[in-house]
């Protein structure tokens, strides 16, 4: 059972004022402030402007050996746990744990630690940053800050993190390791990750004739901008929650995961390791594709990625595809690559309680081949019970989940 | 009735050794992989000596991938996986290639590539770096690249917490397959030798300067090592329909948080504590029934004493008579790979019935008085194993493995 | 460089790694029982001050950093007379 969500987005820091944005078609894409972008060949990113995580934990002290995601996450940490009702002493007593999904934790950090070396030799290396540059470092840091026992896993899947994360978490419960978890994920944007993505040419490039990118799913998609942020839900098994009374948000109902081998080089694989992860998380819900009321898709404006999401979605939802009213955020947020498929649930959650649905500003032409006949470019109603999330990575993960709406 | 899981398979790359024969004989002899560092240039540091491994032949285990064009984690990995399928007599052919999958835990992941951006960026050659550093760093490539290697396209994971790493890579690899989303999980973990983790360890003081001397009053620390471990899990009733030797059975682990901070183990042991009680809690196990414990047993002041505590406080008097060693007084401390290379250490004890030592062991410290196996092997009935693990960033984590002959 | 020089200087870098405000920061301000701060923290303070004025501390002095002061005096120790 979900009960409770935080983000930290660059279209806000509440799930409210995210979804408000996100059926405006609002974009948090835009020039880059936070690093320079000089020589490379996207200026544009998905960037949190005047992010201070002292304004969530009121005031600085705690903060100080943190860096930018595990402030992040520190940030999402506590609007979740508030939202939640989850206060420091029920922390006190009873383990709460916390499963993260990252790409990379903060390759900023390690990189820093690793030119101060360079710079000014291995004697000068600083301590803290050290202890910053492991992949668990803003999940440790956050379970020091919020006091979180139980389990504490970090999971680094590419752009699946986060929903394999929540799916590791939805099991834990499931078999009664763990009674409340906060699951979800964090990535920030910095330089390194953004040179990264830039060099291996997929990041969007404004053209003359549209302007505005990255549009998922649309023929003339060149490439995805990246974002940043972090989102967390909190789950707990049912009976613990119906026991103190929590407001349910909705479910998890299904996960489902696969890996494909070609690492997106060959369509047939790609293509059949997103209807896999699909089926495998229907099946894990025991649910039927005509059940559906939405997808959400991973869909980034990747020219291959685009394609094989559209494709695996017509194989594992066996035709129904077309049926299906279809969003992808990302063509607003970016592709927050840990945080984003977290994101995408808590805009799902969002729209099973208004009924709305987010457009996919800017789409006018889809491809022939994409069975996505409901896609549109403004937001638009949609009563939604039973919603898909596809994460789709660039370089072989995929994973499914499938949420339900809860007794609100 | 739940299905039960079996090690029938493993493969590791070690600075003793690769593979596990010639592992595992030299680990009964004592042998020592620790001497100067070769991988680096260590004149501007004040401290010298690692565990490297000797004599890796990546070509002769990557045939499908190009080797040139992975990192040195990822090899370690595909290497270790090899063996470990040709020591459990799996027939790639003949598996259900979307029900195999890969579970690897890591600390640094691919570090030496981002050393390369950091090389480039410091002397201003930044173009260097081109398409392969997305490729080639985030540490999710490394279970990528051992079923790209194998073509498995089932569960594909990376748990990136530190050096509990291995433990929590095969803990989820255990309830994969209990759950029945997996019929064959290699899992493990792997990690490279680098500049930012010598660098790190040896700012933190917490680098020996000759020598790894677990519990001994004399111990000035813990020696960076790398390498990597995996085991082949199955179900059991696969493996016996196929004839396959059993080393023995996964009971069930703990995984629990300290929450207290990031380099520094709780005062008490208490999340080292927390962690043991829930692995023979899952696994069904008294603690007197426990007949070896292979230590994390880093060779830092602090470990050694806190992981003595933690053990006296959850044994009793039992504690006594339990023989505790950490075979990181041979290899050093592999990282990523530690707790999966010491969790194949236990599944060759228990099929074996002998134990490695604990080397280097002289002086033993008056608060560390238990039986840690000084220096020589022992013949000696091991029908439960218990292989701890403590992580930067209070990550704890137990597994229990047992005799099959226990199975009915 | 004065030690007043010294002193001012190692307190900003206190402040920039703990966010602790300049004015809480006594000279005589014991680390750990004062400023509560963990072995880390201090660890960084004590490296950053080496980065800082360009000098190195031996592991044995290291551990002798106890208060602002300790920081001060030890800085001067090792900077070479050309500097002070």
């Amino acid at each position: 059972m979900i009960t409770g969500m935080g983000v930290i987005s660059p279209l806000g820091d509440s799930p409210a004022r995210l979804h408000d944005s996100l059926c405006q078609g609002l974009s948090g894409i835009k020039p880059i402030q936070l690093f320079s972008t000089a020589g490379l060949g996207c200026p544009l990113g998905g960037e949190i402007l005047d992010f201070d995580a002292a304004k969530y934990l009121g005031g600085e002290r705690n903060l100080r050996p943190l860096d930018r995601t595990s402030r992040l996450v520190v940030s999402a940490a506590q609007l979740a746990l508030k939202d939640s009702g989850w206060s420091a002493e029920m922390r006190a007593a009873q383990e709460v744990g916390l499963v993260l999904g990252t790409m990379f934790c903060s390759v900023h950090t390690i990189s820093e630690f690793d030119r101060r070396t360079l710079e000014a030799g291995p004697a000068y290396a600083s301590p803290m940053d050290f202890s910053n540059t492991v992949i668990n470092a803003a999940a440790g840091q956050t379970a020091i800050v919020h006091n979180l026992r139980g389990v504490n896993t970090t999971i680094s899947t590419g752009v699946t993190s986060g929903l394999e994360a929540i799916s590791y978490a939805t099991d834990l419960i499931r078999s009664g390791r763990a009674r409340a978890l906060l699951a979800g994920g964090a990535d920030e944007l910095c330089f390194e990750s953004f040179y990264g993505f830039d060099r291996a040419g997929l990041l969007c490039r404004s053209n003359d004739s549209a302007g505005d990118f990255p549009i998922p799913f649309d023929s003339r998609r060149n490439g995805l901008a990246l974002g940043e942020g972090a989102a967390l839900l909190m789950l707990e098994d049912v009976a613990l929650a119906r026991e103190r009374g929590a407001r349910i948000l909705g479910e998890i109902r299904g996960h489902g995961s696969s890996y494909d081998c070609s690492r997106g080089q060959e369509d047939k694989d790609s293509v059949q390791a997103v209807a896999s992860a699909i089926r495998q998380a229907l099946h894990d819900g025991f649910i039927l594709p005509c059940e559906l009321d939405c997808l959400s898709a991973s869909a980034n404006g990747s020219v291959a990625g685009d394609r094989h999401e559209a494709q695996g979605a017509f194989v594992g939802l066996s035709g129904q595809a077309h049926k299906l009213p279809v969003t992808a955020i990302k063509s607003m947020l970016g592709e927050t690559l840990g945080a984003s498929g977290p994101m995408q649930a808590v805009s799902l959650l969002e729209t099973m309680r208004d009924g709305v649905l987010p457009g996919i500003p800017h789409l006018e032409e889809i491809e022939d081949d994409f069975p996505l006949d409901m896609a549109r470019a403004q937001s638009h109603e949609a009563d939604v019970i039973n919603g898909l999330i596809n994460s789709i990575g660039l370089d072989g993960h995929c994973c499914s989940l499938i949420l339900s709406r809860g007794e609100a | 009735m739940e299905r039960r899981i079996v090690i029938t398979g493993i493969g590791v790359v070690t600075p003793i050794g690769i593979g596990c024969e010639e592992f595992w004989t030299s680990l009964l002899n004592g042998r020592s992989g620790i001497a100067p560092v070769q991988s680096l240039d260590t004149s501007d540091y004040n401290v010298h000596r690692g565990a490297e491994v000797k004599e890796f032949n990546a070509e002769k285990y990557i045939l499908n991938l190009d080797a040139t064009r992975l990192g040195r984690a990822s090899q370690f990995a595909i290497a270790a996986a090899r063996l470990a399928l040709a020591d459990a007599g799996v027939e790639i052919g003949s598996l259900d290639q979307k029900r195999a999958g890969v579970s690897m835990g890591t600390t640094s992941g691919e570090p030496r590539e981002v050393e390369r951006f950091d090389d480039s960026y410091v002397s201003k050659n930044l173009d260097r770096i081109g398409p392969e550093f997305l490729a080639r760093y985030p540490c999710h490539v490394i279970p990528a690249h051992v079923a790209s290697e194998l073509n498995f396209s089932g569960v594909n994971i990376m748990i990136p917490t530190a050096c509990a790493a291995g433990n929590y890579a095969i803990a989820h690899a255990f309830d994969v397959m209990r759950a029945e989303r997996s019929d064959l999980m290699l899992a493990g973990g792997s990690d490279a030798f680098s500049r930012i983790t010598f660098t790190g360890f040896a700012r933190l003081g917490a680098v020996a300067p000759e020598t790894c001397q677990p519990f001994d009053r004399l111990r000035k620390g813990m020696i960076p090592g790398e390498g990597a471990g995996v085991l082949v899990l199955e179900p059991l009733d696969r493996a016996r329909r196929r004839g396959a030797r059993i080393y023995a059975e996964v009971g069930g682990y703990g995984l629990s948080c300290d929450a207290h901070h990031m380099t520094a183990a709780h005062p008490q042991g208490d999340g080292a504590e927390r962690a043991m009680q829930q692995a023979l809690a899952d696994s069904k196990t008294k603690p007197e029934d426990v007949s070896y414990i292979s230590a994390h047993g880093t060779g830092t002041l602090t470990n050694d004493r806190l992981e003595t505590i933690a053990v006296k406080r959850l044994f009793k008097d039992a504690a006594y008579r339990i023989p505790i060693s950490s075979v990181k007084s041979m290899l050093g401390h592999t990282m990523g790979a530690a707790s999966a290379i010491e969790a194949a250490v236990c599944a060759l004890a228990v099929f074996n019935d002998r134990v490695p030592p604990t080397i280097n062991l002289n002086d033993p410290d008056p608060e560390c008085d238990l039986d840690y196996v000084p220096n020589f092997a022992r013949d000696l009935r091991i029908n439960v194993a218990m292989n701890n693990a403590y992580a930067f960033g209070g990550n704890n984590a137990s597994l229990i493995l047992r005799k099959r002959e226990l199975l009915n | 460089m004065s030690t007043d020089e010294i002193r001012a200087r190692v307190k900003k870098s206190i402040v920039a790694i703990t966010n602790i405000g300049l004015d809480e920061i006594s000279d005589n301000a014991s680390y750990k029982d004062d400023l509560q701060l963990d072995s880390l923290t201090i660890l960084e303070i004590a490296v950053d001050a080496e980065y800082q004025f360009q000098v190195k501390l031996s592991d044995d002095d290291l551990g002798e950093i106890r208060t602002v002061d300790d920081t001060v005096k030890m800085v001067q120790q090792y900077l070479s007379p050309a500097m002070v």
